[in-house]
């Protein structure tokens, strides 16, 4: 009975020992591989803090409401945006040589899984960047011109368009990551198709009496803004 | 330098006439009813002020429907029944041509510029088609200061209905005055004299694709005029009474081109408008006299009901062009029109403060131009509504007193604008000088007033 015991305390300081002296090095050149990323991360983000200015990319940036778009204040500048980008790739690429110190299966599918991922990930961040922006700019647009034209609903038109064009920007996204490829198009024939079948019976219904007394209404409104013919702008 | 590409048969036509002294160009898109009578005007004003010249009329047509062409090219001197006393050396040349390119007055007028340029000219004159209290005098007095007194540029100055030019009287006199400093009282007026110098600096540019090829032509030409240095004085033509050409429905358009064109040129020109400070009076030539001015009828009610729309919807946007305080002032304003109030009242200040925010907004790319702009237009309307309450009962001159007043609230708040403005300038904070400062010198040969 205790020699049973101590054979399995025995062989459980074994596999502790044996455990130990296998992943115990690995663990701590991860961490150091770690705290070396980190630390060449902070470097480089400090470095370029101080000698990149960009100021295309900034030009580029404001310009194009990019800026605007990810930081609210529109702040945002190239130097920010390389810093935090090679800050973040060093993090990600020191975890990445962490975790292959493990040299396992597992680890090694994880890292080449990620490695292939990246760029994969990297596309479908910029199309959803892109959806966006795109969302953003043709959702101002319906919004001021259905405010100009004195449309109903401005603000719901606008955000009708928005979330269409985010919606396509992340079917696309997803098809991009093979992730759920058939939900999303199904999603998104279900959801065009719906749509437009049921603007085409609210016109077709409800919204031809509507839609013709807006249309006489606008075109009154227009006869009698050309009688003031002397009323001018500019 | 831009290319210049003129049309063939306008080429064919320079290359018979060779040189010109004069060049009168009138714009035009259907304005048959009308243009005969400028085409007229302009004969009539050629033959009596200036028989000793060799002039050519222009006219650069966006491709009219009707019978505009024809009208510029049968109207004739001899039914004005006019008592000269010079006999013409020279007749006067008549061509129109349809120009090419992005449809709009500031096409026309580059055709009319590259042939004039083309042709050698002394002087131009350009005026709209559309004019129904043109007189022969007004090409002598648009003309003669370029000829006789050596100025560059000379800009309209009208009698108008007090309701009439009413982005000329609440946006674009006030922010050009303040900015460049030089009180121009009808700067995108429509009719201008112009020096061969200026003509050339114009045709050097590379932005007539722009909003300039539009709308916003006649505030470019006046910008770079104050700008560069270039001499410039007014001209008293009396009353401008012309057809519609602008009805409300392309309001927004029009605001565009027009706002869109002075916030780029402001842009452009932040160094010579940055240190000057105040603003002074342009010469004014011609004998001034008062003018009756048929009555006009503008809806208050709709205008509020666009303005009421737009606090409602374009927060949004709004709350990012403009600074909390003004945004504040104009819900609270929204929150007014919205119940009814009877006297509503759209602040001098407040409304500078609106238009030097949006500027601000539109150089800060803080929202895409077209939406930014497009966006002003309930806000406008605002403050015309504001405007025709208040001056329902007022005469002309105290109508022009409440003008004074609005640009004086706009020479004032400059340093706000600089304040908010971010470019070099507003980074360097050191007081620069212009590039080329605008110091009109007296005439010589013509008489001044004012």
């Amino acid at each position: 009975m205790i020699n049973t015991l101590r054979e399995i305390l025995e062989a459980a300081l074994d596999r502790l020992h044996h455990q130990v002296t296998t992943y115990l090095p690995s663990t701590l050149a991860a961490v150091i591989l770690l705290l070396v990323a980190y630390a060449l991360a902070t470097a480089a983000r400090w470095f370029i803090y101080r000698v990149f200015k960009g100021m295309t990319i900034d030009k580029f940036l404001r310009q194009s409401g990019v800026a605007f778009l990810l930081d609210r204040s529109g702040r945002l500048r190239a130097t920010r945006l390389v810093a935090e980008t090679v800050y973040w790739a060093i993090l990600i690429g020191g975890f990445l040589i962490a975790v292959s110190a493990f040299d396992t299966q597992l680890t090694n599918q994880m890292v080449e899984g990620f490695v292939l991922l990246l760029p994969k990930l990297v596309v479908a961040g910029l199309i959803l960047l892109a959806g966006a922006w795109l969302s953003q700019y043709l959702g101002r647009s319906m919004l001021v011109w259905a405010v100009n034209e004195n449309l109903p609903s401005p603000r719901r038109l606008a955000a009708a368009l928005r979330i269409i064009i985010m919606f396509v920007a992340v079917v696309v996204a997803a098809d991009q990551l093979s992730f759920a490829r058939n939900v999303f198009l199904a999603a998104f024939i279900i959801l065009v198709g719906g749509a437009v079948l049921a603007v085409s019976l609210a016109v077709g219904i409800a919204g031809s009496q509507g839609l013709r007394r807006l249309i006489e209404e606008r075109k009154e409104q227009r006869e009698s803004e050309g009688e003031r013919s002397l009323w001018t702008h500019l | 330098m831009a290319s210049i590409t003129l049309p063939h048969e306008a080429r064919q036509a320079a290359e018979v006439i060779r040189r010109a002294d004069i060049v009168i160009g009138i714009p035009s898109y259907n304005n048959g009813r009308t243009i005969g009578r400028v085409v007229q005007a302009a004969y009539a004003g050629l033959a009596k002020y200036f028989p000793q010249f060799t002039s050519v009329v222009i006219n650069s047509d966006g491709g009219s429907t009707d019978n505009t062409r024809e009208a510029v090219l049968s109207a004739r001197l001899e039914d004005q029944h006019l008592l000269l006393l010079n006999t013409p050396l020279f007749a006067a040349h008549r061509l129109s041509f349809p120009y090419h390119g992005v449809p709009g007055k500031g096409s026309a007028f580059r055709l009319i510029f590259q042939l004039a340029a083309r042709l050698e000219a002394k002087a131009v004159a350009v005026v709209d088609s559309d004019l129904r209290s043109i007189t022969p005098e007004w090409f002598d007095l648009l003309l003669r200061p370029v000829l006789f007194a050596g100025y560059d540029f000379v800009a309209p100055y009208y009698h108008r209905h007090k309701y009439d030019g009413t982005i000329t009287n609440s946006i674009v006199y006030p922010l050009t005055r303040a900015l460049y400093g030089y009180r121009v009282r009808q700067p995108i007026g429509g009719e201008f004299g112009l020096s061969t110098r200026l003509i050339n600096r114009y045709l050097q540019r590379d932005d007539w694709e722009t909003d300039v090829a539009r709308f916003g032509i006649d505030i470019w030409m006046t910008t770079i005029a104050l700008a560069e240095g270039f001499r410039v004085c007014q001209s008293f033509l009396g009353a401008k009474l012309h057809d519609a050409k602008d009805p409300s429905s392309d309001l927004t358009a029009m605001l565009e081109q027009v706002v869109g064109s002075v916030l780029m040129l402001m842009q452009e020109y932040e160094s010579v408008w940055w240190d000057r400070e105040g603003s002074r009076p342009v010469e004014l030539f011609g004998f001034r006299y008062d003018v009756g001015l048929d009555p006009i009828e503008v809806h208050v009610e709709r205008m509020l009901a666009a303005f009421v729309r737009g606090c409602r919807d374009l927060g949004e946007i709004w709350a990012v062009a403009l600074e909390p305080e003004t945004y504040a002032g104009i819900q609270a304003l929204g929150r007014q029109a919205a119940a009814g109030v009877r006297d509503f009242h759209f602040d001098d200040e407040l409304w500078a403060r609106v238009v030097l925010d949006f500027a601000c907004a539109y150089n800060k790319h803080r929202v895409a131009g077209g939406h930014l702009i497009r966006s002003l237009t309930p806000l406008y309307l605002a403050r015309v509504a504001s405007f025709v309450g208040e001056t329902r009962t007022l005469v002309p001159d105290q109508v022009e007193d409440k003008i004074e007043q609005l640009c004086l609230a706009f020479e004032r708040l400059k340093p706000y604008l600089k304040a908010h403005w971010d470019g070099p300038g507003a980074r360097n904070r050191g007081s620069r000088k212009p590039e080329r400062a605008a110091t009109p010198r007296p005439g010589s040969e013509v008489t001044g007033n004012d």
